[in-house]
């Protein structure tokens, strides 16, 4: 296996969740027969917890019953309209003799057959089951369920009346298109799955629940097509997933780094994203969606590093626009990496590659700086990477100030003052507004962060220092995989289908095949691209006349 | 997903055999070309690499009768365990040293023409580190790192041979067998670019990750001829444009012939510095492979399988070798003298070893 070992879980659970004195005495223990022992011991643990309530009720009007729950995430209306209210209610029990102090084999059988009723004659609630051990009880209330323990029942019902709060859906914060759904993903896991299934209402598509984080014990779905996705792959997907070992997984982003392949390199190996038409659209070519309760980012797994430059707009508009704008994309992904160190390198070592009309204007902007080059665009790089993060930590009523003092300072004042000369300033801002033009945010910062060393290279040793800086980089680059694929295919290795959906984008219909390098089970996208029949049946229509 | 997938196809070995032999050499060969065999020399080079070929045939021949070994393996089951393994030791010494002494070529150029201040120890150990930490990588990523490249390779020399065609004067290119040259001396000007393309061999290492190693054959000679065929038509742009006596004056027939370019619109001033980075990625992807062999070969012989150690003290070691020239005439000369012994150890040896494991009839489908 290429992949490599990483979150090994622990043998001896080191990392796990300590319990406290009153869990730990209760853990593996069955539920007593009487209800007041039950419900003492269930109180010794949330002890005076201000939002966990119990309320005692006679079940059919002869046996005591206790509901216990969490109020804040549940919903108290269903409790009492759908639970108590039923249960209240005097009603002829078919099997009327049961009592809990007359006990033989026949009545145990028949104890069993009244929680049954209760649950399939008696409540109007979809979701319910019964648990016999302490410690389910106690994980179910946690999850938002109501308990109702019975006096001379060793089981108890288990009825879910969750109800999170949660946002409504609305335009994703990062990935925005001027075509295309307007719909993001929120925090909530459900409403994810909602707006995937939604999308694919077909039944080859799997959500397989899993849970990560010893204290957070987040839901996490693994979401694919079992008839296109790779069975290797799902299956390494779902061993990184399981092997997790940590104590919280309060976003997406936990996951992303701890089932990477190279956890040391700047460069992301999973792609994510809070668009769901993006998310499907990587599922029905084979890949895998991760989704994380918590979080509004879906994980998408492998993802190659073509992905960073793409949005979900290309495949909206005509294709030719949308390969221009790929283009355009990954000019400025390079020049975001390589415009600065470029010009240091001109400037300071081979000013011969100068045009000469060039020459004067290259040099009089530069007359009274005192600093040399490198040291010049540095600390002009150094000063827009902090106006970008204090941009980003800013109140949005502050932030219109500081892009004032941003262009003031920065564009006319350093000028003014000698510090900088004119020609370094455009250069920084051809850099830094080439990085905003990635749509994915931790590609660019990966490549802002990667143009520091460059600059320091290309400062020292000129071309050599930037080419070899760049061999660095691209080497880097080859040697990477995202789940055993390639991260630089179908560039290197090449692959001329994949080709077709990579710096252009291709027609659709000549996208005929998904991703090879993904493995997919059924290879074929497109059959044919139009339905078949006549060609076009409005061709020979006169303007306005129809022949029906 | 698994490692078996992860295999080298045919265009893939082409592409490593294509960005290896267009390397360090290619600035200055010609000139040594055309200082022994005159005008005579696109035929002569013709030859060299006719030679050459015989040489890659043999390879792919052994590649095929041994589709699990790379040389190193398949030297000891031929010729028995001693005899097999001092062979090895003298392939893995000839890269070890052939290494040295192109990353000090490579220093020299750069000295010449980007960095006149910087001293070449420098660009010396930078090469080699880079080297180093790709070598790091499976056999796969050494694919992808070759095929990766190769168009950044080939396209800048394909612009400098295509700008360079228009000044070709036609009477420095007959006789088109030398002036009175005598065989020897035209044999002299092929042999150097048969040393000059004898890396070849390094697919030798490579074979056995291939997902079908029969097919190396076929693409061995695609990519060979490739390969050769940018090599001539260098020889003959540079002989063509500069004719015989002004090449004997300058070291780097190439580098000038890209001086020579002017790039329409004014955007650059000169683009011979441009070019030369180009040319880095061609000297990287040679020394990358002459690295490979170095770490692998060593690896394998004896049987150790911590890279990142042979690595790491492959790096005094080249860097030494790199450094024992005194001058650039020196360096020149000892690339010469390597190389012309390379010629045994890369042409005739793979030709006698196919002999002797017909004879003793090893390998084989079986096998």
């Amino acid at each position: 296996m290429i992949f490599r070992k990483k979150h090994i879980k622990n043998e001896n659970q080191k990392g796990k969740w300590p319990l406290n004195d009153a869990r730990d005495s209760l853990n593996n223990r069955k539920l007593k027969k009487g209800i007041n022992d039950n419900v003492a011991d269930v109180k010794n643990i949330f002890q005076n917890d201000s939002d966990f309530i119990s309320r005692k009720f006679q079940l059919c009007g002869t046996i005591t019953a206790e509901a216990l729950f969490i109020s804040t995430i549940v919903d108290t209306d269903k409790i009492n309209r759908d639970i108590i209210r039923p249960l209240q209610e005097k009603r002829q029990d078919p099997i009327t003799d049961f009592t809990p102090l007359t006990l033989d084999k026949k009545q145990e059988r028949r104890k069993k057959d009244f929680l049954q009723w209760l649950l399939d004659d008696v409540l109007y609630h979809c979701a319910g089951e019964t648990a016999e051990e302490m410690q389910s009880v106690i994980n179910a209330l946690l999850r938002g369920k109501t308990v109702i323990f019975i006096d001379g029942a060793e089981e108890a019902l288990l009825l879910d009346t969750y109800k999170p709060e949660k946002r409504g859906i609305e335009q994703p914060e990062t990935e925005r298109v001027v075509r295309g759904p307007r719909e993001g993903f929120i925090e909530q896991i459900q409403t994810n799955i909602y707006l995937l299934r939604y999308r694919l209402p077909v039944p080859e598509f799997r959500v397989e629940p899993m849970v990560a984080g010893n204290a957070t014990k987040t839901k996490i779905s693994v979401c694919y097509l079992d008839n296109l996705a790779s069975k290797e792959l799902v299956n390494e997907v779902k061993r990184r997933v399981n092997d997790i070992c940590i104590d919280r997984i309060l976003d997406a982003g936990y996951i992303e780094q701890l089932i990477q392949d190279n956890p040391r390199s700047p460069f992301p190996q999973i792609q994510n994203t809070e668009r769901p038409d993006k998310a499907v659209g990587n599922l029905l070519e084979g890949r895998v969606v991760i989704l994380v309760d918590g979080s509004p980012f879906a994980l998408i797994v492998p993802a190659i590093f073509n992905q960073f430059y793409h949005t979900s707009e290309d495949y909206n508009d005509r294709w030719l626009v949308a390969s221009l704008v790929r283009i355009i994309r990954f000019v400025a992904l390079i020049f975001a990496l390589t415009f600065s160190s470029f010009y240091i390198t001109i400037l300071s070592f081979h000013p011969e590659l100068i045009p000469a009309k060039f020459v004067v204007a290259a040099s009089s902007g530069r007359a009274g700086v005192p600093f040399p080059v490198v040291v010049e665009v540095l600390v002009m790089e150094v000063s827009m990477e902090i106006l970008r993060e204090a941009t980003v930590r800013m109140p949005q009523q502050v932030g219109g100030a500081l892009s004032i003092v941003g262009v003031l300072v920065i564009g006319q004042a350093a000028v003014m003052a000698g510090f900088v000369s004119p020609i370094t300033v455009v250069i920084i801002a051809m850099s830094t507004i080439g990085s905003f033009a990635t749509p994915s945010y931790n590609a660019a910062t990966a490549f802002r962060m990667l143009r520091f060393p460059l600059i320091i290279l290309s400062g020292m040793f000129g071309l050599l220092g930037l080419s070899v800086g760049l061999m660095f980089i691209i080497n880097h680059m080859l040697s990477l995989r995202s789940f055993g694929i390639p991260y630089l295919a179908p560039v290197s290795p090449g692959n001329l289908q994949g080709f077709k959906d990579s710096v252009i984008r291709a027609p659709l219909r000549w996208l005929k095949e998904r991703p090879a390098q993904l493995h997919p089970q059924d290879v074929t996208r497109v059959a044919s691209g139009v339905k078949k029949g006549s060609a076009n049946t409005l061709q020979d229509n006169e303007g306005g006349k129809s022949d029906a | 997903m698994h490692k078996h997938r992860e295999h080298i196809t045919p265009i893939q070995l082409a592409s490593i055999i294509i960005s290896t032999m267009l390397g360090v050499s290619m600035l200055a060969f010609s000139k040594f070309v055309v200082d022994g065999s005159g005008s005579g020399s696109p035929l002569a080079s013709l030859v060299g690499a006719i030679i050459a070929f015989i040489g890659l045939l043999a390879v792919v021949l052994l590649g095929k009768r041994f589709p699990k070994k790379t040389i190193i393996g398949y030297n000891e089951t031929i010729l028995g365990k001693p005899l097999g393994r001092f062979i090895n030791v003298l392939i893995i010494l000839f890269f070890a040293i052939l290494m040295g002494l192109e990353t000090r070529q490579f220093a020299e150029v750069v000295a010449g023409a980007l960095l006149p201040n910087t001293p070449i120890q420098i660009t010396i150990s930078m090469m080699i580190l880079l080297c180093a930490a790709a070598s790091l990588q499976n056999v796969a990523t050494f694919a992808y790192i070759h095929f990766f490249y190769m168009p950044l390779i080939l396209l800048p020399i394909t612009i400098v041979l295509i700008s360079a065609f228009w000044d070709i004067e036609t009477y420095h290119l007959f006789p088109i067998i030398g002036h009175n040259s005598s065989f020897k001396e035209f044999m002299s000007g092929g042999l150097v670019v048969t040393q000059a393309i004898l890396n070849f061999f390094v697919i030798s290492m490579v074979i056995p990750f291939m997902k079908d190693p029969k097919k190396c054959i076929k693409s061995g000679i695609f990519g060979f001829w490739i390969g050769s065929f940018f090599v001539v038509v260098i020889v003959i742009m540079s002989l063509g444009v500069f004719g015989e006596e002004e090449m004997k004056q300058m070291f780097w027939p190439t580098l000038v012939l890209g001086r020579m370019i002017q790039v329409p619109l004014e955007i650059l001033a000169r683009i011979d510095a441009l070019l030369l980075i180009s040319w880095i990625y061609g000297v990287f992807t040679t020394l990358l492979s002459y690295y490979f062999v170095f770490v692998r070969g060593i690896g394998e012989l004896f049987r150790f399988r911590h890279d990142r150690i042979i690595s790491l003290v492959g790096f005094p070691v080249t860097f030494i070798i790199a450094i024992f020239p005194q001058d650039i005439y020196q360096m020149y000369d000892f690339i010469l003298q390597v190389t012309f012994y390379g010629i045994f150890l890369t042409v005739f040896y793979p030709v006698l070893l196919l002999v002797v494991a017909k004879i003793r009839n090893k390998g084989g489908v079986s096998v």
